[in-house]
């Protein structure tokens, strides 16, 4: 048989492709569900941690809803699809709030760093302007510069500033050469300039998005004397 | 295998597939190939020795495809057919790998993709498992492999040791010899940066040139 024949060519290409299609496809498919076990659970173990409850049990202790613009909740059918196209979830006025039972809320942050994006998860203590942790991942920032912003040193950082002063939202800033104000500010990370400024926008740009909803939990607290803890879960198992 | 009647699996010839490139035939050094990925992973140590585990398995298991398929492939298209089961065996390697270490593959994100670019993987394909049997070949991809691979984790060794401090994620340099901290000391920078990996693999050929002299060029 002629190996060079066009013909030969032709049935060599089309046979090979097929081939490795249905490979690649079994693959695939078989293996999905166990990558997005992984990805569901890289989540749930980072709101868990920006909560440092990294033990506790994410589906028991953790209410994941959505609130719209004014801070109202409304009825997402899988509230961690939305944090799969975050800034999407934004622009259409969904923003996913994961609520412990202890009071204290998670959302998540999304922005630009150096080289790429750049999200993360904020934690609020129950006065909703205390932070309690973050935590922030990268997907292409420079290692031991920009890439630092994933490390728990600087993450330890952000504990105990307040983004709000009064009723007045301030954001947490990262400054160069050290922070100057000790509620608002951070020292942002010396040769990481720009991928701390993409944090800074981060911050001011998601959390701002929560305002109302953080001024309405304020003010139920202020009414009720904490019967928080009961309905969070109330929620967690209506939600299941 | 059938071709192995002859002469046992791991006969010296057969041996010197696989050790060859280790030194006198590295990749990295002496054909001065896949440097571009050499640059680009060796900032710490982890996802260096992934990077090499993962080039060697493509490297060795696209031979052996190749190895077999070397009698039907026409000649015409064998580079096409050649990049079809290259690119396949990577696709493989990235699902494995997000589907079982997934913070690894987190990692290594893109470059697991540029396996597929990786000049090593196509030249020993071309060089040498389309004109010899499975068995050999695929001692020869894991060799040029696993040669690539040395080195990316030699370079990684200095670079992440003098870069960060630490090695595979632990740290080595006490804490309190950092300036930071009252000490002395502080991490290199340059070396986080890609042009320091060139000098690396510059200064790894010097060494290995002056050693083996037949490799010095008159």
């Amino acid at each position: 048989m002629n190996k060079n024949s066009n013909t030969y060519i032709v049935v060599y290409s089309v046979v090979m492709v097929v081939i490795v299609a249905v490979l690649l496809s079994v693959t695939a498919l078989s293996l999905q569900q166990r990558q997005n076990n992984n990805r569901l659970n890289e989540k749930k173990q980072s709101i868990l941690s920006s909560l440092s409850a990294s033990d506790r049990n994410f589906d028991e202790y953790i209410d994941a809803y959505a609130v719209d613009a004014s801070g109202q909740r409304v009825q997402v059918a899988d509230i961690f699809a939305l944090t799969e196209d975050l800034k999407g979830a934004f622009e259409a006025g969904t923003y996913p709030v994961f609520e412990a039972s202890d009071g204290r809320v998670v959302v998540p942050v999304t922005g630009n760093g150096l080289w790429g994006p750049i999200w993360g998860y904020v934690a609020l203590e129950s006065d909703m302007s205390t932070i309690a942790g973050v935590v922030f991942d990268h997907s292409g920032e420079t290692p031991g510069l920009g890439a630092e912003i994933a490390t728990a040193k600087h993450q330890a950082q952000y504990v105990g500033k307040t983004i709000f002063e009064g009723d007045e939202f301030t954001s947490v800033r990262l400054r160069k050469g050290g922070a100057v104000d000790a509620a608002h500010e951070v020292d942002a990370i010396s040769g990481g300039t720009k991928t701390s400024d993409g944090v800074t926008a981060m911050l001011r740009n998601s959390l701002q998005n929560y305002i109302p909803f953080f001024a309405g939990k304020r003010a139920a607290a202020e009414h009720e004397e904490c019967t928080c803890p009961a309905d969070g879960e109330d929620n967690a198992e209506s939600n299941e | 295998m059938g071709n192995n009647e002859k002469e046992p699996m791991f006969s010296a010839k057969n041996m010197k597939y696989l050790t060859g490139p280790f030194s006198a035939n590295n990749p990295v050094i002496v054909q001065i190939l896949g440097i571009c990925s050499a640059l680009a992973v060796t900032v710490q140590l982890k996802p260096a020795i992934v990077m090499a585990l993962s080039v060697a398995v493509v490297t060795g298991f696209a031979n052996l495809v190749m190895s077999l398929l070397r009698k039907g492939v026409p000649s015409r298209i064998r580079i096409i057919v050649q990049l079809v089961v290259i690119a396949a065996l990577v696709i493989l390697v990235d699902q494995v790998l997000k589907a079982f270490v997934y913070d690894v593959s987190k990692q290594l994100s893109v470059y697991v993709g540029l396996i597929i670019t990786n000049c090593i993987v196509m030249g020993r394909v071309e060089a040498f498992g389309l004109g010899n049997k499975p068995w050999p070949s695929f001692l020869d991809g894991l060799g040029n492999g696993l040669g690539y691979g040395l080195i990316l984790v030699i370079v990684a060794f200095f670079r992440e040791l003098f870069g960060s401090g630490s090695l595979l994620g632990l740290h080595i340099i006490p804490e309190s010899w950092y300036a930071a901290d009252g000490g002395f000391y502080s991490n290199n920078g340059l070396m986080l940066f890609p042009p320091m990996a060139l000098i690396i693999v510059g200064c790894i050929i010097w060494v290995h040139r002056s050693w083996k002299k037949d490799l010095q060029e008159k």
